[in-house]
């Protein structure tokens, strides 16, 4: 069924492939929340721009991932851009949204007494603000990390130099050989449930009162 | 650290109009032409129902909103030229949600304006310790938990704490106790009034609770729907002589009995107790109290402290007097409290008496429910026959209409 002796073959590719699907899809991931933190403070400032910023990323996550992929080549030729723009536009839906609903989520009360107590905006955003958006926008890169992951696997279209543990997937299947198709997908899942319980962790990390606060219910 | 002493505020012919319609629950009410003075180092409460723009009113003085027309003077100077930061952190600001930061501990809340006005760690964090143990928190105790692990009283507190914590000269607070149950609420009210009189801040303070503006407001604004000022006086003025049939209705037509709690223990005349000791010989205490109109003999300790009742109907005519069989002590009184609260404890009480004490606890004299009665009689009643017979009298006209 599974041909052990092609596995201990290829440790060093597999180890190798594990290290290019993690560096592809943290690099999608980390882009994709720098863009999505701007624009979600821009919105969160003008309100009338989350509208528009929501329709284009969701038109966006509506493109096949394979069309789009295909497409770059077409327009920027092949590099690691080609990978990475479409890994990192389908990680703005998720982001996106999750930053702006986390500034929604900060209580009118505490943006009125932080201006009462004379922050200005940028102190307010940072000190602030954006601590308080911190469980949601964990929550969406938790989400994003998961998904990119999955994604990954598809940029090995674009040829050999992609595709991190794609790349055994797609070779498998050309050959018809399960093995190798297993050696891609399997660790790939592993990949994506070890990035959720890790975020789920770091956003426990970053919010400590929040923890507190559910583990103690104190009388009035 | 900013000039602690406290500032006058006057509100020179303000007003805010919104373009949208005042409609829903929450929309700042508008305000039309406000003008009033507050000294400096009182309470100036303003009250009205809700929409009437008190909440507005507040929030021009921090700049929270610019008014449409007029300005806001603090010590003569229009806030519109001063510099929105300098300004605000001169302005202790308390709401109802309180408005703590979720994220960060009891003690960095309180430290808000101390660590942007740049103070070092250290003087940071005694200062909050400080504020703490003002506000009757242990700082040991709560420096270090986060806001969502306190009940809505103590967050309250904080609350407080934080706006007191780079001494302003104005408090600014707008229904700060309307989120507690009455008997936190009571508690707070109190512990803010005996602040105060060390403090002695100018205070903004926003009620929809007319008892609550009578107990703390030096001064009451009252004020009505579309931003109306309606009367503007020392409590016990507005209780008197309201202004308008709105202003008679909205402090209703209990307003004899409110102006109890307006005066306080210290204005009754000084009622000395019959006391004795424990140890003492039972027969001239016995002819002691026999003698005095009030039956009961006061049991104190060897400082006067209050210890307990001795009926006089049961003491001994021999031997000495004991604690054993004293009734326990009822309500203890000290010169501030209200004679509203005085009252309603005597009438729970066992023995209809409290007993008035000093700051030691030693005993001064006793007040009895027939003494504030005698006081109602003297000053508040008289109106408040008036009011009673000026409602029979419409009520007769209306029976015979």
């Amino acid at each position: 069924m599974i041909d052990w002796g092609w596995l201990a073959d290829h440790v060093p590719a597999l180890l190798y492939r594990t290290g290019q699907h993690l560096y592809l899809a943290a690099i999608a991931v980390a882009v994709g929340l720098a863009i999505s933190l701007a624009l979600g403070v821009l919105a969160a400032r003008h309100r009338r721009l989350v509208p528009p910023f929501t329709f284009v990323a969701d038109l966006v996550y509506t493109i096949p991932s394979i069309a789009l992929f295909a497409a770059l080549v077409v327009v920027v030729g092949l590099s690691v851009l080609t990978a990475e723009v479409p890994l990192v536009l389908y990680t703005l839906v998720i982001l996106f949204r999750n930053v702006v609903a986390g500034f929604d989520a900060v209580p009118p009360d505490v943006r009125d007494a932080a201006d009462a107590m004379s922050y200005s905006g940028t102190a307010r955003l940072v000190r602030v603000e954006l601590p308080l958006a911190v469980p949601l926008i964990a929550a969406g890169v938790r989400v994003a990390a998961v998904s990119t992951i999955g994604l990954v696997t598809i940029s090995a279209l674009l040829g050999d130099a992609f595709g991190g543990l794609g790349f055994f997937i797609f070779e498998g299947a050309r050959r018809g050989f399960a093995t190798e198709i297993y050696a891609g997908a399997i660790p790939t899942i592993l990949l994506a449930l070890a990035a959720d319980r890790l975020f789920v962790r770091v956003q426990a990390w970053l919010t400590p009162w929040e923890r507190r606060a559910q583990a103690e219910v104190v009388p009035g | 650290m900013p000039d602690s002493r406290a500032a006058t505020v006057e509100f020179d012919h303000v007003t805010k109009r919104y373009d949208r319609a005042p409609e829903a629950e929450g929309t700042p009410g508008a305000v039309e032409d406000l003008s009033l003075a507050v000294p400096a180092g009182r309470i100036c409460v303003l009250v009205g129902p809700s929409g009437c723009g008190k909440t507005t009113s507040l929030r021009v003085v921090n700049r929270l909103i610019d008014p449409t027309r007029g300005r806001v003077l603090i010590d003569g100077v229009d806030v519109a030229s001063r510099d929105l930061v300098e300004l605000r952190r001169g302005i202790g600001y308390v709401i109802q949600q309180v408005g703590l930061f979720p994220h960060q501990t009891i003690g960095e809340n309180v430290a808000t304006v101390p660590r942007l006005l740049g103070w070092p760690a250290g003087r940071r964090r005694e200062r909050a310790e400080e504020l703490l143990t003002l506000v009757g928190l242990d700082p040991a105790a709560y420096r270090d938990r986060y806001p969502a692990e306190l009940s809505g009283g103590e967050r309250q507190r904080v609350g407080v704490a934080r706006a007191l914590a780079a001494d302003p000269p104005i408090l600014l607070m707008d229904e700060p106790f309307g989120a507690v149950d009455p008997i936190v609420r009571e508690r707070l009210q109190n512990e803010l009034l005996r602040l105060q009189e060390t403090l002695a801040k100018t205070i903004l303070f926003v009620t929809h609770d007319i008892d609550e503006a009578i107990k703390m407001g030096d001064l009451v604004a009252v004020m009505a729907t579309g931003g109306h000022l309606l009367q503007y006086g020392p409590p016990a003025e507005i209780l008197a002589r309201p202004a308008s049939p709105f202003v008679a209705q909205f402090v209703g037509t209990d307003r004899g009995l409110k102006r109890l709690s307006l005066a306080r223990v210290a204005e009754l005349p000084l009622r000395p107790a019959i006391t004795a000791r424990p140890g003492d010989p039972a027969g001239p205490a016995r002819e002691r109290i026999l003698a005095d109109p009030f039956p009961y003999l006061l049991l104190v300790d060897d400082l006067d402290r209050p210890i307990g009742w001795l009926d006089q109907r049961t003491l001994p005519a021999e031997g000495a007097l004991t604690a054993a069989s004293a009734i326990p002590m009822s309500p203890l009184f000290d010169r501030r409290t209200t004679l509203k609260d005085a009252l309603s404890m005597l009438l729970d009480a066992d023995v209809q008496a409290g007993v008035l004490v000093d700051r030691d606890r030693r005993t001064r004299g006793i007040v009895t429910a027939g003494m504030v009665a005698d006081w109602f009689r003297a000053n508040a009643g008289g109106e408040l026959a008036v009011t009673v017979g000026a409602m029979d009298r419409s009520a007769a006209a209306a029976v015979r209409a």
